[in-house]
């Protein structure tokens, strides 16, 4: 074979050998994931405040979280200050508690800036989420007028020590049932940053009537998610315990009539089945009886 | 025990030596099953993602195929029960081939079972924590029960074959095959005393296996039945799978007495007088079958509840070819092929039972799948193909797979015990039965 030959030879073997694994690479730089990467703000009733990133990418046409992934928390705008970093949850969502005693740079709106951020790695895109909130404070009281319960709603932020209320924004009353929130209905508060709703009078509560009545800006533009929360004894009481004696479908004890039949099935057929094994073992003793007799002789 | 020496050497055509041809077409078969396994292989690694299930079809091939396969089985034991029993004169060439169909059917289908749960290492919750209100719990003791029951019956069964080939001195055979026959044999010698006590042990045996067949097979339609779930609410589900079951299972009978007289040239003893009449067998359960096809269809366009209206317009609509063939081809082109002297011929009877099989596991996905693409509630995610149930590679390849070792496992029996029961061969009315 000619030099040449061989020459052409080994470059298509290297090429057939190259060019799969740059394909794969390509394909991998292709398919490099761009995730979808939110900022939250919590605010609870007892004013603990929580920054809450969902990291998660689409797949199929359905998101999909991506756990494991360490994200940056920063506060301030122009200049940013690190206050944490996390790993996301099964989830993908990482959470972070800003204590009372966290000072936050304030900007001439007199808002809050914060960030979070994931670097990214060999497969996954980097991304970045900020959002600005301005603290406000909820005002929830619960009157009962001629059997009339009424939710009373204020709103107000202080800005330079000056107390403002907030009109024009929308509050949602829910109370939460076995699976998920009840909505109630919402308030529109007024130019004085205040509203009312009356409270329905027919909710199953608890056995002594209770009920948890949730009031809360709800992914609110200026001051993300803030809540407010209350016990009361607004609801109808309502004893949810079933008997343990109760035989049904959907208790951990079946009816008795199914016990019974199941178990005159099962003991019938399985009667019968002894009665088989019995007989191949009588045939096996009556067999070695005869074996013994020396009865039985192989056919030639 | 003595027997004749040709009846012998007629019925074990592959038990002392192994032709290419058993080789060359048991390979074929395991390749379709090692296929079946590397699908399985692919679905266990990435998850059921890779099959047609989504969100509101959770039930698709696997289920089927389940069904598919445990009809077959119910049924083997329903007509070799009643052959039993009632002493059919002309049952005993194919008495054998039903109890196979029996116990092979019955091994294979469970396994779809597990094919289509996600979480298999949840299994044994169903027999920690069993609830015995649920269905799926009276389903898993009913065919635990039935399986032992038809291993018990088919081993009763084989007895006298056993000791047959025991005693036969010019059986050419490998050692271990005369030690297993001497094990199994249970030292049966055939005397008068043994005779009685087998025969009342088979007569108990047979009659049992026809009512748990019976029971089994309708706590499975009850699993279809007992939901509130547009095609599948009805009261005559239980009898109607019984029917469609030995519908089924005939038809499977008639094409393996057409194989293994083919292969192993029985013709002496699997005669156009079988084919006759297990072929009148099938035209009349034919006809029960298509009569409940028509009762349950007939009262749910009746009652013209609003989610039967749409699943029976899906029906006469994107699955209209199936429909057509299920339910109307499938149904009475078996019967005109066999109601009429002239068209009875052997190969005839054969195409009659290929089409009935194949329509009767069409008719079970036209029941399983357009059911779940029609929910009260459409479910999260309503792309197309998440709502309309297509098979993959994967589902064919074991569902395959399932026909192949059900192929395997009756060419691996064929080399141990007589396809055809020597001991029933050999009685008195012998003659009778041959002619």
């Amino acid at each position: 074979m000619s030099v040449m030959k061989k020459n052409i030879i080994s470059k298509v073997l290297l090429l057939s050998f190259l060019l799969p694994l740059s394909v794969k690479a390509y394909t991998q730089e292709k398919t490099k994931i761009s995730p979808y990467i939110q900022l939250q703000y919590f605010k609870d009733t007892e004013d603990q405040r929580v920054l809450q990133t969902t990291l998660s990418y689409s797949k199929d046409r359905m998101e999909l979280p991506l756990p494991g992934m360490e994200i940056s928390f920063f506060k301030g705008g122009v200049t940013r200050e690190l206050i944490s970093r996390i790993t996301t949850n099964n989830k993908g969502i990482a959470r972070i508690e800003l204590g009372k005693d966290l000072k936050l740079p304030v900007d001439r709106d007199g808002m809050w800036a914060f960030s979070s951020e994931y670097m990214g790695n060999d497969t996954i895109e980097a991304g970045k989420s900020e959002i600005t909130i301005k603290d406000v404070r909820l005002e929830m009281a619960l009157t009962e007028t001629d059997s009339i319960k009424t939710i009373s709603l204020k709103a107000f932020i202080k800005q330079n020590g000056i107390i403002k209320p907030v009109p024009g924004e929308v509050v949602k009353i829910y109370v939460p049932r076995m699976f998920s929130l009840l909505p109630i209905g919402e308030v529109t508060l007024d130019e004085t940053g205040t509203g009312t709703l009356e409270f329905p009078s027919d909710l199953p509560g608890d056995k002594e009537g209770n009920l948890t009545i949730i009031t809360k800006f709800e992914e609110n533009q200026v001051f993300g998610n803030v809540e407010r929360k209350v016990i009361q004894k607004w609801g109808v009481p309502t004893e949810y315990s079933v008997p343990s004696s109760h035989r049904a479908l959907w208790t951990k004890t079946p009816p008795m009539w199914m016990i019974i039949t199941l178990s005159v099935l099962l003991a019938g057929v399985w009667g019968h089945y002894l009665f088989a094994i019995i007989s191949l073992i009588i045939i096996r003793i009556d067999a070695k009886r005869e074996a013994a007799k020396g009865k039985y002789k192989i056919q030639k | 025990m003595e027997a004749d020496k040709k009846l012998i050497k007629d019925l074990t055509p592959e038990i002392e030596k192994t032709s290419l041809k058993w080789y060359i077409t048991f390979f074929i078969f395991f390749a379709f099953f090692a296929a079946g396994i590397y699908g399985l292989i692919l679905q266990i690694d990435k998850g059921h993602i890779v099959t047609g299930m989504r969100d509101n079809v959770v039930w698709g091939f696997y289920i089927v195929n389940f069904i598919f396969f445990m009809g077959l089985s119910y049924s083997g034991a329903l007509i070799s029960g009643v052959m039993h029993l009632f002493h059919t004169g002309w049952r005993k060439p194919v008495i054998r081939m039903a109890e196979l169909i029996t116990v092979i059917s019955l091994v294979i289908g469970p396994f779809f079972i597990f094919f289509c749960i996600g979480r298999l290492d949840r299994l044994y919750f169903l027999f920690i924590h069993p609830r015995i209100q649920s269905p799926i719990t009276w389903d898993v003791i009913a065919i635990c029960t039935d399986l032992i029951g038809c291993f018990l019956y088919l081993y009763l069964s084989f007895i006298e074959d056993f000791a047959i080939l025991r005693d036969y001195a010019d059986l050419n055979v490998a050692p271990w095959k005369r030690k297993l026959y001497k094990a199994l044999s249970l030292g049966y010698s055939g005397t008068e005393r043994q005779q009685k006590i087998l025969s009342n042990a088979k007569t108990i045996m047979a009659a049992m296996i026809i009512a748990i067949a019976i029971i089994v097979y309708s706590v499975l339609a009850w699993i279809f039945g007992v939901t509130l779930q547009p095609g599948w609410h009805s009261t005559i589900f239980g009898p109607y799978f019984v029917i469609a079951a030995v519908f089924s299972g005939t038809g499977l009978l008639i094409i393996l007495m057409w194989i293994f007289r083919k292969v192993y040239h029985l013709e002496e003893y699997i005669t156009k007088r079988h084919f006759v009449n297990v072929g009148v067998l099938l035209t009349v359960i034919a006809a029960f079958y298509g009569y409940f096809t028509f009762s349950d269809y007939l009262t749910k366009w009746y009652g013209s509840i609003k989610m039967d209206s749409i699943l029976i317009d899906k029906l006469f609509s994107d699955y209209y070819s199936l429909f057509i063939f299920a339910n109307y081809i499938g149904i009475l082109l078996p019967c005109i092929i066999i109601a009429f002297p002239k068209f009875r011929t052997i190969p005839n009877i054969t195409i009659a039972a290929v089409i009935a099989i194949t329509a009767l596991w069409v008719n079970r996905y036209i029941i399983v799948i357009p059911t779940l693409e029609t929910p009260f509630l459409p479910i999260q995610d309503t792309r197309i193909d998440w709502i309309k149930y297509t098979p993959t590679w994967i589902e064919w390849s074991l569902t395959i797979a399932g026909v192949s070792v059900f192929a395997m496992l009756f060419m691996l029996i064929s080399k141990i015990a007589p396809i055809i029961s020597i001991s029933e061969m050999q009685e008195k009315d012998k003659n009778e039965i041959l002619k």
